[in-house]
């Protein structure tokens, strides 16, 4: 009974439903029919207003207190004018799906220098090991912007010839991940990263105000700074003036001043910073930073910074007329050292020992054009653990003809206590002569600096 | 039994200090990147806001230096009024060492002025830098044209009244007042440009587009040889060769720009070169938005005549 009931409701289903689509295919012809001449008309308009001449005049300004951004079109204008892309056509909204949701930015920093053929020989230049070459020494590639609504990252992966040859090494410069939304004026930070002990070590090569990093860090820090693995919290109290506070724990691989590289004994860093206002011209920052950690012989090393920049940037001026930077590092570092009591030649004992050793810098420029900037900056350093000091000059001068591109040009002379006699390739670096240049170009996006 | 007293005391006293004033709690603490938008927030958020500025008027926005000082504003704020558009993309860097929640972005305190405007400059090719400082989403000095006052204040009131929806109707208020009264100086601006209208000008840097657009001028070249590029004396040639055989007369340099060097083209092309309001507080006497282009209308009027 069921099933002839469903057959007859099918019979009749099928029985009225030819003539309803025949009725909407004819509604559809004429609805074809009715967009054809509008598209005709909107062509031919099209046509009419390109054989136009351009207007000299654009039409009056139209009232402020006009619509909102969200407001319907005015009466009068069709949709095709507001279908038609704005002058000229978006990139924007070309960019579609496949727009990326980060920044992307290269840096080049080739350096090259020249110098006594002795120097080379004792491989004592500033580039240890690069004497008399010019070479890439760091390309690299970034990769920043806002992971999700609480944590921002950044990648930096960089290349360089670290080594005379033709071979170029890739390594991990930095990558980090900072939580943005912690309570209490906090942020964490974890990952790879230049520390930020003191002024210039956070500062990567290419972006380094001078051709060269400053010998004290060098000797204290190593070739490429302090560069650790572990976290970091910043705390910006809400205070009348600025004061940013800053604790970390890391792994210690830096072998020039710790190199233990474990967490059961960790490197510890700190750091206040201070920033005043002088009015509108002037501004220092001020600040203070400690590393201590353990050394490979496993002995206890202790570095303490003190950091200083002014800036003097006169009314209405695009860049710093003058700009005065300092920093010094105090090193208490305990070292084991052998004792031959006998005098067999032979190690009787170890005892350790205290070192305590000091260095620092001052430089200053000066940037009477907004293309073109000289400076000079003096170094005198003591060494972390072994004997000898050393003092260089450093004048220099900078051009860019563009923000993204820029050269640099010095002359530096260093003066050694140590390495008084020639060493077995008679190389000597007790007093060095150097040319310093410096190409460095930007591709792409690049962070605003800091002060 | 007298230190651990001592401890409890010292810290209680610290986070005594580092508590937010109480002042802070009746206002919204509202930071503008640039003074545009100070002077715009100032109008429609009235009692209901304090407002301060990252940067001042005579300062190439472009280009503004990070300073901890800036950090230290935005440490406290409630809100950031950003222009967006790449203008202002430092203000990233100053909001990173804020370590302020309320304005990173994607927090409802960051407040971004761009959304709605119709952008002028749009590049249709290829963008890359050999076309100089050059900007692939548009040309983001539109915040001194009054015609798009009416779309930045009402990101402005959106974005204040997320943070505080009770104050809507007084935000609302406030910007129906402001824009009256908008409305009325830009009728008197419009008869007082009226007998310009169609001037050909050169601008030093493309920064003022959108106004002259709004007035009927015409900007026919830039000082600039590319956006952000100092001009070369082949460039500078062609411009003294343009003015002559346009009859540009006037010459808008913006105070961080060199005037001198506009002076001289000036002088040789037989045209006039002066500063203009690139900014609330530019120059003298342009202390606030409707002021910066009043400075505009009736300097510009002046120098075309």
């Amino acid at each position: 009974m069921r099933a002839r009931a469903l057959a007859v409701l099918v019979c009749f289903v099928g029985l009225l439903a030819p003539p309803a689509t025949a009725q909407e295919a004819e509604s559809l012809k004429k609805e074809i029919e009715q967009l054809r001449k509008q598209l005709e008309s909107v062509t031919e308009r099209l046509r009419r207003l390109e054989a136009q001449p351009a207007p000299v005049t654009p039409p009056p300004a139209p009232s402020p207190t006009g619509p909102p951004a969200m407001a319907p079109p005015p009466p009068g204008v069709s949709l095709a004018e507001l279908a038609r892309p704005r002058q000229p056509f978006s990139l924007y909204a070309q960019r579609g799906a496949g727009q990326l949701l980060f920044d992307i930015g290269v840096t080049g920093d080739f350096v090259g220098n020249l110098t006594q053929s002795n120097v080379e020989k004792a491989q004592g230049g500033t580039f240890a090991g690069q004497e008399n070459r010019f070479f890439p020494r760091e390309v690299e590639l970034s990769l920043f912007g806002q992971i999700d609504p609480y944590a921002y990252a950044e990648v930096r992966i960089e290349a360089g010839e670290d080594q005379r040859g033709a071979d170029t090494g890739v390594s991990l410069a930095e990558a980090s991940v900072t939580l943005l939304t912690l309570p209490y004026g906090t942020q964490a930070k974890f990952g790879q990263v230049r520390n930020r002990f003191g002024y210039s070590n956070v500062i990567h090569e290419h972006d380094l105000p001078w051709i060269d990093r400053p010998n004290v860090l060098r000797n204290f820090l190593g070739a490429e700074g302090l560069k650790e693995k572990g976290v970091e919290v910043t705390i910006v109290p809400d205070l009348p003036f600025y004061l940013e506070g800053l604790a970390g724990v890391f792994n210690g691989d830096n072998e020039t001043a710790f190199g233990h590289g474990t967490l059961r004994v960790p490197l510890f860093t700190g750091r206040l910073r201070t920033f005043l206002e002088l009015g509108d011209e002037n501004a220092v920052q001020l600040g203070m930073s400690v590393a201590s950690g353990e050394t490979t012989e496993k002995q206890r090393d202790t570095l303490l910074g003190w950091e200083g920049r002014y800036k003097y940037r006169p009314e209405g001026w695009l860049h710093p007329l003058l700009t005065v930077t300092g920093e010094a590092i105090y090193s208490f570092r305990r070292v084991l050292v052998e004792v031959d009591t006998d005098g067999d030649g032979l190690t009787d004992l170890i005892r350790k020992r205290e070192r305590d050793r000091f260095g620092w810098y001052a430089g200053a420029e000066v940037q009477p054009f907004r293309r073109w900037a000289a400076g000079v900056r003096y170094d005198w350093s003591e060494f972390p653990a072994t004997p000898g000091k050393e003092r260089s000059v450093e004048p220099y001068i900078t051009f860019w003809p563009s923000e993204f591109l820029r050269f640099r040009l010095a002359y530096k002379n260093t003066d050694r206590t140590h390495r008084e006699t020639p060493d077995a390739n008679d190389g000597s670096a007790k007093r060095v002569d150097e040319i310093l240049f410096q190409g460095t170009f930007i591709l792409g996006a690049h962070p605003a600096h800091p002060f | 039994m007298r230190r651990p007293r001592l401890v409890v005391g010292s810290i209680l006293m610290t986070l005594a200090l580092l508590a937010p004033g109480t002042e802070a709690a009746k206002k919204l603490r509202v930071v503008a990147t640039i003074p545009d938008l100070k002077s715009l927030t100032e109008a429609v958020g009235g009692d209901l806001v304090e407002v301060d500025a990252l940067t001042r008027g005579t300062q190439n926005f472009h280009e503004a230096e990070v300073r901890p000082s800036m950090m230290l504003k935005l440490r406290r704020a409630d809100a950031l009024i950003e222009n967006g558009v790449e203008l202002d993309a430092w203000a990233d860097v100053a909001v990173l060492g804020a370590n302020n929640p309320n304005i990173v972005r994607g927090a409802a305190g960051r407040i971004e002025i761009s959304r709605g405007i119709s952008l002028l400059e749009v590049p249709s090719t290829r963008v890359d830098r050999s076309m100089g400082d050059v900007h692939p989403l548009g040309n983001p000095h539109f915040s001194l044209d009054p015609g798009l006052a009416p779309i930045i204040t009402q990101n402005i009131v959106d974005g204040l009244a997320r943070l505080s929806p009770d104050d809507r109707p007084v935000l609302e208020s406030n910007r129906r007042a402001f824009l009256e009264r908008l409305d009325r100086e830009m009728a008197r601006w419009n008869k007082i440009m009226e007998p310009v209208r169609g001037a050909k000008v050169i601008a030093y840097h493309p920064d003022v587009i959108y106004f002259l657009t709004r007035f009927g001028l015409v900007q026919v070249g830039t000082l600039e040889d590319r956006p952000g590029i100092p001009p070369s004396p082949q460039h500078l040639v062609q411009i003294i060769r343009l003015i002559k055989a346009e009859g540009v007369k006037v010459i808008l340099v913006e105070p961080w720009n060199d005037l001198k060097l506009a002076e001289r083209v000036a002088a040789e092309a037989g045209a006039k070169a002066f500063v203009f309001a690139s900014a609330v507080g530019a120059v003298k006497g342009a202390d606030n938005y409707i002021a910066a282009i009043e400075f505009n209308v009736t300097t510009l009027a002046q120098a075309l005549k």
